[in-house]
């Protein structure tokens, strides 16, 4: 069994995290979400969209589940993974003042998810405030430094708010509700990206075999430099004596021994705008070149 | 027709100022009828006397004003403290001094447990700990085939056996922040914060739901409260499903039971006036036992955590100023709208920065909504000076002050977290009482043991772990501190029109105590022996 992905959607009161579930809700684009939000009351689903509803759990017809996360989030994602429903991926929106981070984190810990991202919604019309505000400008800096995509609601993204979010976080930033759903759903299946399929406007992909054995250390140092602009990256490398699994997404960077023989391959997802393939063929040729130089000697 | 029961008592602790003490008490039902001598009720008839309680000191039964119902169903864990503790059973857990005993003593429970239960131990703190770090190594000495976890004192951390992180699979190749290496890469065992240590738990099936709101977990918080002389307990931030009503309704309603429980609604989870609004239908839903339609809010951390929102200058350590659970803006929210729909809040607020946002949205609140019988508290009002005292006096703001800190945390405040001066002024009691706020004090079970006269002989003393006396000018008297953990309390539950003395009227709830508190003898109050209780007429012995 391998684990579900698990996305957290951060950022500060009025935000905007509320309306990017909605959405999410409204239109899955056939994946089975599972949804946690803090407040219930604001989800607003077509009453057309209504299969049921109960005191803490509400459930669509096209397959998304949307509950409560009472007292204890945890607890809850207990009770998911333990329950009936296997969804596609949960989404867990955190609370206004709470740190993505540390909830996010439980998708790296547990074995059961795969951490899938943190995604930090800012109020392009007060951020600037919010970040020097006296009592809760830490609070809300860090939302933003530990985020793997920033989506700027609200208003457009000028310059200024550009650079300044730039200087708290190296996350590409998104301006549409919709863009940040694609990059969202972006499948990360480490297989050639089919030619046939329509670009999309959001993201582009990048695949690369990887017929090259590797020292671990030394790949996680080469993941660690990657051309900017990659938002994930998934595959399979070979170490001298077994299968790696690698699991990148923004900053963070997972590779762990696989079980089983499988084929090897890299596959990226990027912004369009923001990832260059051939960045990523130059990185990964070089990378090549030193697969087995131990990372001590690099 | 019911019976008049005179009980005598070697003496009666009345916190009734117009008849300070008396030697016996009539009781009709679940009332005090009479307080005065042995004829005291000789006008109402004819009287049984109960002299089974002549030889005990008689107070009104104890308000614990702040303490969580987990204090019970915790011992179902084995404990792995620094202090000595006593389960809800009366069974002594000794202290552990050096990490040897910790091992030797889970060595010794792990024996008893059966094959296929994991081991699952509480209260550690390495703060007490002068020896090196409890890791998967030690706890591999007691068992290598069976999980193990020992969760330390704040629930924030805990260290766990190699056959725990192998059901997990943790390995020197997880990176999840908080599995905690050694140098050369491997997981020591100590697991940081919840996200680490959830894989654990639910593999381990650890699960702090149970140790609330289910009948053994209420039963058992029931005898905490018994051993310490409290006959009407607060659980502040109470998740309350329609099934835990039912459960506490059921389980309380029976005459029997000992205690009267006082719950406070988690203020999350819903839009504000969402919440009001089910706190007034659990108000409607009340019975004598079960108090129900209060509200808890958080604000801030813990000081020993360095989470909790101090004003300028912060941590002595250059620690960065704490983090809000529930950001100032939403505090103001939640405040106005259940200071409008007449809904009392309990407030926690460790640091003064905490106290001060919350007085200000309190005040604002009032402004709008005028409503001098809320009676809102502050819990905790760790760092509260005077200033903040008497704009609690001036809209008649309660405080429930931790003094159970000084004794636990006090060396460390002052060495570590906020300095000598301001540790010497924390948990200000005395300022409090000055300025004419209504005080409470309390134990924050399990955080530190429930027993309000121990709360009370911190208040007095003052004393550190060490020691020493933590600034002598917040110490307040022995008759302030029995105020505070009965009248005071009764006060901040609203409910001192029932509870908190003992005077005709008022519900029959006493403490049956082996010595008197007031003439102590030499014996401090702290080591004033508890017998049991007597919870709306029935008499429970310990």
């Amino acid at each position: 069994m391998t684990g579900i992905p698990l996305t957290v959607i951060g950022g500060y009161l009025g935000a905007g995290k509320t309306t990017l579930i909605n959405q999410i809700l409204r239109d899955p684009q056939g994946k089975r979400y599972l949804v946690m939000v803090n407040d219930f009351g604001a989800i607003n689903v077509d009453a057309s969209l209504l299969a049921s509803a109960d005191e803490d759990t509400i459930q669509l017809s096209n397959g998304c589940v949307c509950c409560t996360m009472g007292a204890d989030l945890f607890l809850a994602i207990g009770d998911v993974l333990d329950g009936d429903m296997r969804p596609d991926h949960i989404v867990i929106e955190a609370s206004g003042i709470a740190d993505p981070a540390k909830i996010a984190n439980v998708a790296v810990a547990e074995p059961d998810l795969v951490y899938q991202g943190i995604i930090t919604v800012v109020d392009g019309a007060n951020i600037l405030d919010q970040l020097v505000d006296r009592f809760v400008g830490d609070q809300v800096r860090d939302q933003i430094r530990v985020a793997d995509l920033i989506y700027v609601s609200k208003t457009e993204l000028s310059d200024h708010l550009s650079m300044q979010l730039t200087t708290i976080s190296k996350a590409p930033i998104l301006e549409s509700d919709a863009a940040t759903i694609e990059m969202l759903l972006s499948p990360s299946t480490p297989k050639a990206p089919n030619p046939t399929t329509a670009p999309h406007t959001a993201y582009t992909k990048w695949f690369t075999e990887a017929d090259v054995a590797f020292n671990r250390n030394t790949l996680i140092y080469a993941l660690q430099n990657r051309p900017e602009g990659v938002f994930r990256m998934k595959g399979f490398v070979r170490a001298e004596t077994r299968m790696l699994s690698v699991h990148v997404v923004g900053a963070h960077i997972d590779v762990t021994t696989f079980p089983n023989d499988v084929e090897t391959g890299l596959v990226a997802i990027g912004l369009a705008s923001e990832m260059n393939p051939q960045d990523l063929n130059k990185w990964w040729a070089k990378a090549k070149e030193k697969a087995l130089t131990p990372y001590s000697m690099l | 027709m019911q019976k008049i029961t005179v009980f005598s008592a070697k003496k009666v602790i009345t916190m009734d100022p117009n008849q300070p003490s008396a030697t016996h008490v009539a009781v009709l039902g679940d009332r005090i009828l009479a307080v005065g001598q042995a004829d005291c009720a000789d006008q109402w008839g004819d009287v049984i006397h109960d002299d089974s309680l002549s030889d005990f000191v008689l107070t009104p039964g104890f308000v614990e004003g702040h303490a969580h119902m987990m204090a019970g169903a915790i011992w179902d864990f084995a404990y792995a403290g620094y202090h000595d503790r006593i389960d809800p059973d009366g069974k002594l857990w000794s202290g552990k001094g050096d990490l040897n005993t910790v091992i030797g003593d889970l060595s010794d429970y792990e024996k008893t447990l059966p094959d296929d239960q994991p081991l699952v131990g509480w209260g550690l703190d390495p703060i007490f700990l002068q020896d090196e770090r409890l890791s998967r190594k030690h706890l591999d000495q007691i068992s290598e085939t069976r999980p193990i976890a020992v969760m330390f004192s704040n629930f924030h951390l805990m260290c766990v056996n190699s056959k725990a992180l192998d059901m997990v699979g943790y390995t020197n190749e997880t990176n999840a922040e908080g599995v905690i290496k050694d140098d050369a890469g491997h997981p020591t065992g100590e697991l940081q914060e919840m996200a680490a240590m959830f894989p654990v738990m639910r593999r381990l099936g650890i699960d702090f739901r149970s140790l609330s709101q289910t009948e053994p977990a209420i039963r058992s918080y029931a005898k905490v409260c018994q051993r310490a002389g409290v006959t009407t307990v607060t659980d502040l931030f109470s998740t309350l499903t329609d099934e835990d009503v039912t459960t506490l309704t059921s389980v309380t309603g029976e005459a029997q039971f000992p205690v009267r429980i006082v719950p406070a609604l988690a203020a999350i989870g819903a839009a504000p006036a969402e919440i009001a609004q089910f706190a007034l239908k659990l108000r409607s839903m009340s019975t004598d036992k079960l108090r129900l339609g209060a509200v808890k809010l958080m604000t801030d951390g813990s000081i020993q955590g360095w989470t909790a929102r101090v004003k300028w200058p912060g941590y002595v350590g250059g620690q960065p100023n704490g983090l809000w659970n529930t950001p100032p803006e939403l505090i103001y929210e939640l405040v106005e709208e259940m200071q409008r729909a007449g809904v009392q809040m309990h407030i926690h607020v460790n640091g003064d920065e905490a106290s001060d946002v919350s007085i200000d949205a309190i005040e604002a609140a009032s402004r709008k909504h005028p409503w001098p019988e809320a009676r809102h508290v502050l819990q905790h009002c760790q760092m509260m000076g005077v200033d903040q005292f008497k704009r609690c006096a001036n809209m008649g703001i309660c405080t429930n002050i931790f003094a159970n800190h000084i004794w636990y945390f006090g060396d460390q405040h002052a060495a570590l977290t906020i300095g000598n001066d301001r540790a010497e002024r924390m948990d200000a009691v005395r300022a409090a009482l000055d300025a004419g706020v209504n005080v409470a004090i309390h134990s924050d079970a399990p955080v530190t043991p429930m027993g309000p006269l121990f709360t009370a002989w911190c208040a007095v003393t003052r004393q550190t772990m060490s020691g020493r006396v933590l600034g002598a000018g917040q110490c307040i008297s022995v008759e302030e501190a029995l105020h505070a953990i009965t009248l005071g309390a009764a006060y901040t539950l609203k409910l001192d029109r029932d509870i908190g003395s003992i005077e005709t009227g008022k519900i029959a709830d006493f403490a049956i105590l082996a010595q008197d508190p007031t003439e102590s003898d030499g014996i401090a109050l702290k080591d004033i022996e508890v017998k049991g209780t007597v919870s709306s007429g029935v008499v429970h012995l310990i």
